[in-house]
Parts: structure tokens; sequence; C-alpha cells
């Protein structure tokens, strides 16, 4: 699947930098995301653990209150002072005056030492109340018998006993949010006789505790008694009203330290075993992770930092490695066109690619190598043919001559055996002797004249020629035997089967800068599809001299090029034009830059 | 060539694209961390140290708190400085605030400086009262009515049918005075016949006590005196104190000033139709704060009421609204 994926690209290059750069951006989205739920889960953690230790010591603020309280109720109850007129029947007037004083300055020692006292009073049966420093009253439309904290202190005999947070509303004049702590205090002697002393802590030091503790700004702390009543609550009014939910059944429910409400609340319960309450702190996940927020972007800046250079990598790095490649194709096609000049690869490194192009370079230069080796084989073996060929006369046409000669020397035809001779001489001489591949034009029209010399003796009235030539091309140079390989076959196939007399006519002009030889003959002529063919069936004929027109034609075109050679132009029954183009005055250059 | 020019455009294009997401990022982290609290001014009818007012502004600061908004509470040293509460308007609006929370202090003073308000763009939420003129895009109030049926529908146990009832009112005219007198009336059901006659006291005790005498005097056979308000309740219930009538007439009262608690409590006061400010004054800038936020709020919002008795007015939910301050 991956690989076919990667095929879709049309270059390597592209797949490699698309592929990294998917790497890249896949490793790096996991490690963000990795990131951000470790930080999630470090900040939850660590704030759980804070509120904990927070809420921990709230708890043991009130704990260490409480048992303060529960101290001087002890203190109290044991007090001899406080028993005495507690239990002392018939208590004289002057003693229990006595009894009363010490007992205000035990308490008005309390409430000066401690401010976050606001009342402590002791409640005798059948005896004047004792209320702080004496001031206060009880407040006379308040039934104290049945109060809560009164009813609970008588049930748990003798056991300190800790209201909720309420109105103390038993002392006149005074309607103070506090927190009560009573105990009845009984005397085994004489049973039925009975006292209740209570302690009141001022609820702003429970309340201040709680708000003086800060989880976010809109995390807060709530204190529940054992039974599920609220002690505190900073939105307590809502909460009456209806208007604010509060989890107090979960809490009272759970066996956990924190859990985690679905709208993003995190709740976390300190249990006291002393006072039975519930400490619970309600922080907002959301503004916990504020701090992960940042965290968050600084991440996703990292990551698209990151994922930047990556990009930029991917590119580099797959522009690195496909340049190679890339220049290998070019050099390959530039192979393929032929072309094996500046194809050499630059071998930078030495990995695969580097290899790769070395054999490249060594395979290129041993093709290169073989080519030119073939070329030159090639051409050097042609040249020996046409050498080859064209050293040769064909014997035929040398008997035939001899033959000729022989019968007009019988006939006294001493002027005839003389021209012909001579010409047959001519002849001979430049098959023979002359080695070189290039003669002047001048030297083949000479050839080509004593040929036709021999054969307009040889056919008698069958045969006439002209040969006209510029004079400014006489001193031109061609490859040697094209003008009479044309002649011979103008006189074989065009005159040879003409009734009558023929006319071949030799012309030499410039046109164009070319030098253009035309050997035109009035016989029998060609059809197209002869023309077309001509240089094909061009078998050796035995009877002519042995240089065919498709060799005349072949060897132009290696000399000079192939905008040179032979054409034709033919009509049947009224003769064949050929045309040699050869360049003129450049032949030297040209030839050179062939090879 | 021109494949890997795309290439490279492409690049680039995407290395920006990463850029101006960063920035886009920065961007919108500060713009999260500037924009996102909401400021609300609460001008009360008086800030002075009334539980009444100091719940209101304890309510208001809890719902900023909640909603992420910055609250500013002012008001007259006393209800009756009508127009320093009106230059305190001018003032907030200098601020620009996103909405303003307003207890007008008089339903015709205030109302041109409420309209300024709602002029300078900023979103306006009446508090406790309402005005001549419909203003604001909501009002968080007491609902008046709710406030005197209750009393009444209590009272109207105590009725027998020689019963005669008085009304100690506060301002004639008023829209509190109106929805309470017609919410006790209701209440009373067919009793309210037996309601002889309303004198209103200007919300000044010492009237309320004269009125009171003289309704004793007119009516010498009335059992039953409610007070409209805490001055009214208060002048009445001292009337009949001083009179030694406690016994013989039924009193109700509405709100919950220390002295009316402890009149409750001596058995004086037979009920008390109290507020709930702290309500009032938290739904006041919840509000607030949700207009200001765009989101729709209803126009009158009922802060609440509750009757309270000496029965009831220890239990853990009436002694937080008895007793709303713990001093």
């Amino acid at each position: 699947m991956k690989k076919n994926l990667l095929m879709r690209f049309r270059s390597v290059r592209t797949a490699i930098a698309v592929s990294f750069g998917v790497l890249a951006a896949s490793a790096l989205l996991t490690y963000f995301i990795v990131s951000l739920r470790y930080t999630e889960r470090a900040v939850l953690e660590n704030s759980t653990e804070y509120t904990s230790q927070l809420i921990g010591q709230v708890n043991n603020d009130i704990d260490s209150y409480i048992s303060y309280m529960e101290n001087i109720s002890f203190i109290v109850a044991s007090n001899s002072d406080v028993r005495d007129y507690l239990f002392t029947q018939n208590l004289g007037e002057e003693r229990k005056a006595e009894l009363q004083e010490r007992i205000r300055t035990v308490f008005e020692t309390v409430s000066d030492t401690r401010e976050d006292i606001t009342n402590i009073a002791l409640l005798p049966d059948g005896r004047e109340p004792m209320i702080n420093g004496g001031a206060d009253e009880l407040n006379s439309y308040t039934k104290i018998s049945e109060l809560e904290w009164y009813q609970r202190a008588l049930e748990a005999e003798g056991q300190a006993v800790i209201s909720t947070s309420h109105v103390q509303n038993a002392i006149a004049g005074k309607y103070d949010w506090v927190v009560t702590l009573s105990r009845s205090i009984t005397n085994n002697a004489s049973p039925g006789v009975t006292g209740v002393f209570f302690v009141d802590l001022n609820y702003n030091s429970i309340s201040d505790l709680c708000e003086r503790i800060s989880l976010g700004n809109k995390g807060y702390i709530y204190i529940l008694d054992r039974n599920g009543g609220i002690v505190y609550h900073p939105q307590q009014q809502l909460i009456y009203s209806g208007m604010k939910d509060e989890l107090i059944s979960e809490v009272m429910e759970t066996d956990a330290s924190s859990f985690l409400t679905g709208d993003g609340r995190l709740y976390t319960i300190s249990r006291s075993e002393a006072t039975g309450w519930i400490v619970v702190g309600v922080s907002y996940v959301s503004e916990l992770m504020e701090g992960a927020d940042e965290a968050r972007i600084t991440y996703l800046l990292a990551a698209m930092l990151l994922l930047a250079v990556a990009m930029l990598l991917a590119f580099l790095l797959s522009d690195q490695i496909t340049k190679p490649i890339k220049s290998l194709e070019l050099s390959m096609k530039e192979v393929e066109k032929g072309n094996f000049s500046h194809v050499a690869l630059e071998v930078r490194n030495n990995n695969e690619i580097g290899r790769l192009s070395r054999n490249f370079n060594a395979m290129t230069r041993e093709i290169q190598k073989l080519m030119e080796q073939s070329e030159k084989e090639q051409k050097a073996k042609r040249r020996y043919e046409l050498k080859v060929l064209q050293s040769q006369i064909n014997p035929h046409f040398l008997y035939n001559t001899l033959d000729s000669i022989i019968w007009m020397a019988e006939w006294g035809k001493n002027q005839e055996v003389v021209k012909m001779t001579s010409s047959l001489a001519r002849l001979l001489r430049r098959s023979i002797s002359n080695e070189q591949e290039v003669v002047t034009i001048e030297e083949e029209i000479d050839y080509t004249e004593a040929y036709l010399t021999i054969q307009k003796m040889r056919y008698q009235d069958k045969l006439e020629y002209e040969i006209e030539a510029e004079p400014d091309i006489r001193k031109e140079e061609t490859v040697k035997l094209v003008l009479q390989p044309v002649v011979e076959n103008a006189i074989y196939h065009g005159i040879k089967y003409k009734d009558g007399k023929g006319l071949i006519q030799i012309r030499g002009f410039r046109e164009e800068g070319d030098i253009v030889l035309q050997v035109e003959d009035d016989g029998r002529g060609m059809d197209q599809d002869t023309l077309e063919h001509i240089f094909e069936k061009h078998v050796r004929d035995t009877k002519s001299n042995g240089v065919g027109l498709q060799n005349v034609h072949e060897r132009i075109r290696l000399y000079y090029g192939a905008a040179y050679g032979l054409s034709f132009e033919s009509e049947p029954g009224k003769g064949t034009v050929v045309t040699i183009r050869l360049p003129g005055g450049k032949g030297e250059a040209d030839e050179q830059k062939e090879n | 060539m021109s494949r890997r020019k795309t290439e490279r455009r492409l690049l680039a294009a995407g290395l920006l694209a990463l850029g101006a997401l960063a920035v886009c990022l920065l961007l919108w982290q500060r713009r999260a961390a500037l924009a996102e609290r909401t400021e609300i001014i609460l001008i009360q009818k008086a800030l002075d140290d009334t539980d009444f007012w100091t719940s209101v502004a304890q309510g208001g600061e809890m719902a900023a708190e909640e909603h992420d908004a910055d609250l500013t509470v002012m008001g007259p040293a006393e209800e009756q400085e009508i127009g320093l509460q009106n230059e305190m308007i001018l003032e907030a609006i200098a601020d620009k605030p996103d909405a303003i929370v307003l207890a007008p202090g008089s339903s015709e003073a205030t109302l041109p400086y409420a309209r300024q308000i709602e002029e300078a763009g900023i979103t306006l939420v009446l508090l406790d009262s309402t005005m001549e003129e419909e203003a604001g895009i909501s009002a968080v109030a007491t609902d008046n009515f709710e406030l005197g049926y209750k009393m009444g529908s209590y009272m109207k146990q105590f009725v027998a049918p020689d019963t005669v009832i008085g009304i100690v009112g506060h301002v004639e005219g008023s829209s509190t005075a109106l929805g309470r007198e017609a919410g006790f009336r209701a209440g009373l059901g067919e009793a309210q016949d037996q309601v002889a006659e309303i004198v209103f006291c200007d919300s000044i005790t010492e009237k309320a006590s004269e009125l009171t005498r003289g309704l004793l005097e007119k009516y010498p056979e009335m059992d039953m005196i409610v007070g409209l308000n805490e001055y009214s309740a208060v002048g009445a219930a001292r009337a009949v104190l001083e009179l030694g009538l406690s016994d013989q007439i039924y009193m109700a009262g509405i709100d919950s000033s220390l002295e009316q608690i402890q009149l409750l409590e001596a058995g004086v006061y037979e009920a008390l139709a109290i507020q709930k400010p702290f309500n009032m004054g938290y739904l006041g800038v919840e509000t607030a704060v949700r207009a200001a936020r765009g989101e729709r709020v209803e126009e009158n919002i009922d802060s609440g009421s509750e009757l309270i008795t000496k029965e009831n007015m220890y239990t853990e939910e009436n002694q937080k609204l008895l007793f709303p301050v713990a001093e």
C-alpha cells in the first residue's frame, strides 16, 4: 500500500521529500500529543497533590481549634470551682459569689487570650448561668433546652460534642455565627444535677481559613459536617436558594480522596477523624490547565518550528540525494542521443550513487571508444573496398578495347590505333599510378574524356559526346572516379539501347557555391519506378568499369556529407540527367569535419 | 526544472503557512489573556453597612469571580443621596465598563442618567427597583407582589371575622409599595376587605410610629398591622410596643434588620417576609456579564423571597438569610 502510494510520485525526489516530511510531521504530532498528555496528567497530579496538602492543612487547623476548645472544656469540667458551683448543695450566698467570681476570671482569661472564642458559658441546672465575663445574659426568648447543641451535650453524657456552624441565639442581643463545642458536666455523687458547658468558636476563624486558600480564581473550599450538613460554603446562600448545586452526597459516599467531575471540576477530599468534618477542595481543571495552556502553545510552536526545519531538511536532503541521479539521468539521455561529449559525470562522494556514476563514466567512455573504433574501422574498410574497386579496370573492358585496337591495326587505321592506345594508356595510368583519393575536376574530366574517346571509337556512329566545364571549377577537387562511372552508366543503360546515334553531354558549373557536374544522355530513359530504386539494384556490372552508381553516391556522401551526392531526372524515351553535387572550394575542411 | 520550481514554491508556501499559524497562535494567546475579563460596575442605592447592601455587594462579587469579571461596587453613603448617585453614574460611564448594574435611587431623577448609560452603549441591568419608564436590558429585583403575597397568605390564618387590618406603607406610588400592597391583599384573599386603611411613612421610622398610633386611635378595634418595609414595620412595632398592645395585635413586616429579628423572636411580629439580597447581587452581576457577552437574558428576573417565622428562623437555610454576615 505504502509502496503504491510512493510509486505515484513521479520522481524519487518528491517521494523522498514527501515521505520524510510525513514521517517528521507524524513524529512531531506524536511528540506533541504525548507531551500534552503528559503535561496535563502531571499538572492534574500536581494539583491534586497540592490541593490535598492545602485542605489537609485546613483540616489540621480546624482540628487544632477543636482540640483547643476540647481542652478548655476539659479544664472547665474538672475545675474544682466549677464542680463546687455546680454540685455543692445548699451553697451559701457568699461562697456562691466567690465561686462565680473565680469562674468569671477563668472565662475572662480564656476570651482574652483567644480572640477566636466568641462565647464561653456554663449553664447549670437550677443556678445562675455563667456567661463570658458576666456582662451577657441568656436570650429570654430562646428556650435553651430546645437548642440542638444543648440536647446533644446531654445525650453524650460527658463527652464533648461539636455543632455545625450556626447562629448562636442563646445570648441576648447577640447573633454570632459560631461553631459550638458543648459538654455536660455530671456528678456521680448527686445524679440528676448537671450543667452544660459550651464554648463558641468564631465562625470567621473557619471561613477565613477557607477563604484564605486560593484554588485558582474560581476554585473554592467547603466543609461538611459528619451528616453532610454544610459547615462552610462560599455559595451557601445560592445553594439554599436552589441556584447552585453542590456535590454533597457524592462526597459523603465516596471513599476516594479525589475525583474528577464530567464538567471539569477536581474534587479533593480530606476527612478529619477528630471532628468528623469533611473539607472539600474544588478546583477547575480549566484553571489548572492555564499554565498547561502556555506549555501547550510552547509545544505547538516548538513542533511547528521543528516541522519547518524538517520540511527544509526533507527538501534539501532529497535534493542532495537525487541530484546525482538527476545528472545521471540527463547524461544517459545525452548518450541515448549519441552525444558522448560532456557526458562525463563529476563524482563527489563515494556512496552508491558515486560508484554508479563512476561506472557510468567508465561505461560511456568504453562505448565511445568502441563506437569511434568501429566507425574508424568501418570507414577504413569502406575506403579500402572502394580503393580496391576504383583501382581496377574491368578486364572485359580492357579486353574489348585491346580487341578493337587489334582490329583497327589490322585495317591499318594507324591514326585511330594511336588515339585509342594513348587514351587507354591515360586511363590505365590514372587507375594504377594515382594513389591519392582526391583529384582535381580537371583530372576527373580528363579521365572521363579518355574513357569516352575509347568508347566513341568502339561504338563509332552510335555515340557522340560534348564536355563543357566552366574553367574556374577545374581546379576544384573531388573524390576520384565519380564522373566516369556515371558516364559509363549512361552509355550502357541509356545510349546502348537507343536506335541511332546517342549524345552524352557533360556540364560542369557552380551553383550556390557547390560544384555541379551533370551528365545528360538522350537514351531510353527510366520510368519513375526504376528511378526510385536506382541505387538498390546496382549489382556489380561485370561489363562496366566495376564502379556502380551506388558506390559513387556513397563515396561522395562519405567524404562530403549527406548534402552531396547523386540525383536523377529521367523520362522514359527521352533520356536521363544525372547530377553530381560536390562542395565547392571547401572539400578539405568538410573532409576533416567528417573525421 | 519547472517542477523543481513548483516544489520550491510549495515548500516556501508551507513554511509561510507555518509561520503565519505560529503568529496567529501567539496573537490568539495574547488576546485570550487580555480580553477575557468583563468589566462590570455595580452602583447601589447605598454603600453602607446595612446587611442588605452588604449582601448585594457580596453576591455581586461572587458572581464576578465565578464569571471571570472585574467588579467595582459604588454607591452613596445613604439611600437618600440621589444626586450623589447620579454623579457616580456619570463617573461609571466615563470608565467605559462592559456593563453597569444600577439600583436606581429614584424612579424619576435617576431615569435620565440611566438613559445616558444606554446611549453610551453600555449594557444596563437594573437592580432592586425599576423606574417610571422601562430601561435596561434586564431588571433583577424581588418580586414585590410575591413578597407581599407570602406575608398576606400567612397572616390570613389570624384573621377573624371581626379583624380590622391596617397597612403601613413606605413611599406612596412607588413600584415596591404598590406591588407589596397588592400582593398582601391578594394573599389575604377574601379577608382583604377587612383592610381598613393604608398609610405611608416615606421610609421614616418615627413617622411610621406616629401614623400607627394614629391608626390605632382611629380604629381602636384594629388587631392586625403590617409594615411594607423595614422602616414602616419597625415604626409600627415600636408604637405597638409602647402602647403595650403587642399581645393583642398580630403584626408582620418586610425585611430583616436586627431589630426586626429581635421583634420576631420576642413574638411581636408573627412573620417577616424577606428578600434575598445576596441572590439579587449575584443575579444582577451574572445577568450583566452574560448580557455584555452577547447572551440572551430574561427581561425580568426574580431574586426570590422567603417567609420567616419564629419557628423556622434558625433553620440551616434561614439563619444564613437572616444573618448573612458573620461579624
